[in-house]
């Protein structure tokens, strides 16, 4: 007999709950249970950690990241302008830029500053100020396509409403284009600030005074400190999700709620 | 001339109460007298247009040919023609959303062809309204009324608050000043896109297929406020497919074909008994769409 719509939706669950079952099982077994916990989830040695875990290291990390962020919009503001100025330079400056620390890994950004601004310019920055300007620096580059695509979203016509009322160009951009754009770009936004967060750990290749510690150089120092073997990785791994998935549940909450029915 | 019929329109609303006890919807006599306040009552006057030699491109295609055409002051010009004839473009280029590769454009005092022309200027006395409504989203109905009164006029909130609600009360949308544009109908939308172009005070009205995007029963009422607004003394330019409106409210209709007036005169004529071959053409196939 042929088979209906509901028994194949059945069968198809069927043979996907017991895949997930067997992986289970394979699992349990073949994994020494005894050595991960003693490896990861050691926590009864790490009361030591607190609070300067939270104190220090998370707000470091927080601190970096907001320096970072801040002047990452501002400059990412600048660079989309840039890109869709009618003067040519600027675009193709606003365009290697942003190519340019798209494409390299981050890690070169805080090497070049930690390590190249000292001996090329005899520069000695802080902690923050390097991890501040290697995040401003490649974050305003996402942050310009971000923009710029944002402000393009807005629908032509809103501006030529704008235009046709008589605002000038200024006028229109700030009071019609940017609080539209403002609404589309949040979301994006928000995931910008989540890669931040996690960015903020490159700064151990420069390395800093315990005071200055963020949260992965306070996880990798207390890996020699306290015999928990890599527990501490997996306390500081804990505080950035404490950072991160409030933001995540927040650009969610955003991208839900459709940018045109507006609230007051 | 223009205080005394202000004056007589105000005398007239302050009677309707009393012969009309129910009213409680703006008649037609008091949307009147407040769009005659906006054409006549602020020292404003209707402004003409006059056009010669407009060519426009776009690339390689040529969408205007050279249009010589005139609107006088207080004139309602329907512009008609099938799609692709260079209406809106036509439309476009008065208030310059597109600039012209040659020929010129006036509008009232204004060289809207100049290279030197202030454009915010020019075009503050010119009222646009959009077949997609366009209006501001993030704003309230009002909101969308005041903010270019205030921005850039520089009137006070009270100042244009007061003008927006006697606007939004001509289309009969008062009541919905606090709503957001997508909490309305496509007809109500068109008819605060009017209420917001007329709080600048224009000199003239352009209207691009105001009534396109509408659901059909809501085309009557944008019409109605249209009407309205021609019955004023406001100088309008109509691109539309709406023939009965061309009729009825059109001082003169001009038939566009392929970037070129064809064919212009009163309605009565241009529609009621076309000339050229093209305007017959287009004619049957709007009025009677299954060739019957």
């Amino acid at each position: 007999m042929a088979m209906t719509t509901r028994d194949r939706a059945r069968l198809s669950l069927g043979i996907q709950a017991g895949i997930f079952l067997a992986v289970v099982i394979v699992l349990a077994i073949l994994i020494d249970w005894t050595a991960i916990r003693g490896s990861f989830f050691a926590f009864e040695n790490l009361g030591p950690m607190f609070p300067e875990i939270i104190t220090v290291g998370l707000f470091n990390t927080v601190q970096y990241t907001v320096v970072g962020f801040i002047f990452g919009l501002l400059g990412g503001t600048l660079l989309a302008l840039m890109r869709m100025s009618s003067f040519p330079v600027y675009r193709w400056v606003a365009t290697a830029y942003i190519e340019f620390f798209r494409g390299i890994p981050a890690i070169l950004v805080f090497i070049a500053l930690g390590f190249g601004a000292s001996l090329a310019f005899g520069w000695n920055l802080s902690t923050l100020q390097i991890a501040g300007s290697a995040l401003a620096i490649v974050a305003s580059a996402y942050i310009a396509e971000t923009l710029r695509a944002g402000l393009q979203a807005v629908p032509k016509g809103q501006l030529e409403a704008a235009r046709a009322l008589g605002m000038p160009a200024w006028r229109a951009m700030v009071t019609i284009q940017i609080p539209q754009a403002f609404r589309i770009v949040l979301p994006p936004l928000t995931n910008e600030a989540i890669l931040l967060t996690k960015d903020s750990s490159l700064i151990f290749v420069v390395g800093m005074a315990g005071s200055a510690a963020e949260l992965t150089k306070m996880g990798r120092d207390g890996i020699n400190i306290y015999q928990a073997g890599l527990t501490p990785l997996v306390v500081a791994g804990f505080c950035y999700l404490l950072l991160t998935v409030p933001l995540s549940l927040l650009a969610r909450r955003m991208e839900h709620r459709t940018p045109r029915t507006g609230k007051k | 001339m223009d205080a005394n019929m202000s004056q007589s329109q105000s005398q007239s609303q302050s009677q309707t109460p009393g012969e009309t006890p129910a009213a409680s919807t703006p008649t037609r006599a008091t949307a009147a007298a407040s769009a005659q306040d906006v054409s006549g009552g602020h020292g404003t006057t209707a402004a003409g247009v006059t056009i010669t030699g407009l060519h426009k491109s776009f690339g390689d295609n040529e969408v205007l040919k050279g249009i010589d055409m005139s609107v006088a002051p207080g004139e309602v010009v329907c512009l008609i023609g099938a799609s692709g004839s260079g209406k809106s473009t036509l439309l476009r280029c008065v208030n310059r959303l597109e600039t012209p590769n040659a020929g010129t454009i006036t509008v009232g005092e204004h060289e809207a062809t100049h290279p030197d022309v202030n454009l915010d200027a020019m075009r503050r006395q010119i009222g646009m309204v959009f077949q997609q409504f366009n209006l501001f989203p993030h704003l309230s109905v009002l909101e969308n009324c005041t903010i270019t009164p205030r921005r850039v006029l520089g009137q006070s909130k009270a100042e244009a608050e007061t003008e927006a609600l006697a606007q939004l009360d001509a289309v009969g949308l008062k009541h919905l000043s606090e709503r957001r544009p997508d909490q309305l109908s496509g007809g109500q939308q068109q008819r605060v896109a009017i209420a917001r172009a007329l709080t600048m005070k224009p000199q003239l009205m352009l209207f691009d297929e105001p009534t396109s995007a509408l659901d059909p029963e809501t085309v009557g009422d944008v019409l109605a406020s249209m009407r309205e607004l021609a019955e004023a003394g406001m100088t309008m330019l109509v691109v539309t497919h709406e023939m009965g409106f061309a009729r009825e409210v059109a001082d003169r209709v001009v038939f566009m074909d392929q970037g070129l007036v064809v064919e212009e005169g009163p309605a009565s004529s241009v529609i009621g008994a076309p000339q050229q071959p093209r305007t017959q053409d287009f004619l049957r196939r709007v009025l009677n769409p299954l060739g019957e």
